[in-house]
């Protein structure tokens, strides 16, 4: 069973080898979340944890696929002893860095030989210019290039710094007691509210009618609809459909909403999917709405 | 509207549901003179209160739908369904969507997923 870490009524999964599973063999695909401390604003290339839609959680969940668990919980107040043991090893770790790193430790940064040699150079120029201006009067001023300060020296040594990404490895983390295998029980816990009404039981119902097809799903506000639909993996396949929820066969819908979602999917090579709820049959029906191709 | 030559074949459902007069009459002239299909026939639907138009595309042997609707229409997703049991389910439909100014766009349902052909 994958845990599914829940904290603010997100679901993230932290194992490497967890996320290939459920994307080769459940085709739920989450979405990368993880960016680096100190480079949150890049968002070009994410890493864990990976988040999940709401819709893909409760499939995975009833289908007894995963488990809930309540991630805030599962981290018990440390004893001393743990602490020490953790801020031991820490240390170890930062040494063992520090060993690695060699240069940083050694010499300042910008006061190796060549460095030297180099400022000398500098030094020297710097002179030079001095006399020729002295001699040749104002217009001959130093152009800023030459004036300006000598620049530091960029560090050539790289860095690897090792961030462990998942609690499991602390002494104090046990989510044995926190562990919820239904919705029931983790929405009594009140750690999961999803679904909660018609709306998100439609999307629930779409998402299971339309991944129980064999098809991959993605979230769908590229195409404005609420899911992509994917034949096979969507790093192999591109979406065939774009697909909106319609959760009662009497909810609203206008012509211009056709107009709209059939004319973006004719353009882009997709159709697009009415997928409408039935709620009280538990059922999904599908229209496929193309362009026509005249008029 | 009465002295126009398509009147006649619509005069009984135009009457019938005057919601849907409008773009019934747009899109039968349009189906007819403008697309030219051929044995082009009203098709009534009580269910959805409004006569379809059934007909060929020039050329073709599949007799094809047209469910005539206005933009400022409000449907369902039910409503939808309701058109393809009235017609004993085709594999297809053609909404007929208009607008005041004359304008006509017509967009093919299909029951189901149906891939997108490429």
């Amino acid at each position: 069973m994958i845990p599914l870490r829940v904290a603010n009524r997100k679901a993230f999964v932290w194992d490497v080898g967890d996320i290939a599973m459920l994307r080769s063999q459940h085709r739920i695909c989450g979405v990368f979340t993880g960016t680096l401390p100190h480079l949150s604003q890049q968002n070009l290339f994410l890493g864990v944890p990976m988040v999940l839609m709401p819709e893909e959680v409760v499939l995975l969940i009833e289908n007894e696929l995963a488990v809930l668990v309540d991630d805030p919980k599962a981290h018990i107040q440390p004893s001393i002893g743990e602490l020490q043991r953790w801020s031991l090893k820490e240390k170890e770790l930062a040494q063992s860095q520090i060993s690695h790193a060699p240069g940083v430790a050694k010499e300042p940064p910008g006061m190796s030989e060549e460095a030297i040699k180099k400022r000398k150079d500098r030094e020297m120029k710097k002179a030079m210019a001095a006399e020729a201006t002295s001699s040749a009067g104002p217009e001959n001023a130093l152009s800023p290039a030459e004036t300006a300060a000598p620049s530091a020296q960029p560090s050539e040594t790289q860095y690897t710094l090792v961030i462990p990404a998942a609690s499991t490895s602390f002494e104090w983390y046990d989510d044995g007691m926190c562990r919820y295998t239904t919705i029931q029980a983790a929405r009594a816990a009140g750690i999961w509210d999803y679904p909660s009404n018609l709306h998100e039981r439609a999307k629930c119902g779409v998402f299971r009618g339309l991944w129980e097809q064999g098809m991959y799903l993605g979230g769908g506000i590229k195409f404005g609809g609420d899911y992509l639909v994917y034949p096979g993996d969507p790093l192999r396949y591109h979406a065939h459909f774009s697909a909106t929820v319609l959760d009662s066969p009497t909810s609203s819908l206008t012509p211009m909403e056709v107009v709209a979602h059939g004319r973006l999917g004719t353009v882009t090579k997709k159709s697009h999917l009415l997928c409408g709820w039935n709620d009280e049959k538990k059922e999904v029906s599908y229209l496929t709405i193309e362009w026509a191709g005249f008029g | 509207m009465e002295a126009h030559p398509s009147y006649e074949p619509l005069a009984d459902v135009l009457h019938k549901y005057p919601r849907a007069a409008g773009s019934t009459f747009q899109a039968y002239n349009d189906i007819v003179l403008v697309q030219r299909w051929t044995q082009v026939a009203i098709v009534e639907l009580e269910g959805v209160s409004r006569a379809a138009i059934s007909g060929k595309k020039p050329q073709t042997d599949a007799t094809l739908y047209v469910v005539p609707c206005s933009l400022s229409e409000t449907l369902s997703f039910g409503w939808l369904q309701t058109a393809f049991t009235l017609l004993s389910d085709p594999p297809e439909i053609f909404l007929a969507i208009t607008s005041d100014d004359a304008s006509i766009v017509y967009y093919k349902i299909c029951r189901g997923i149906v891939k997108p052909h490429v």
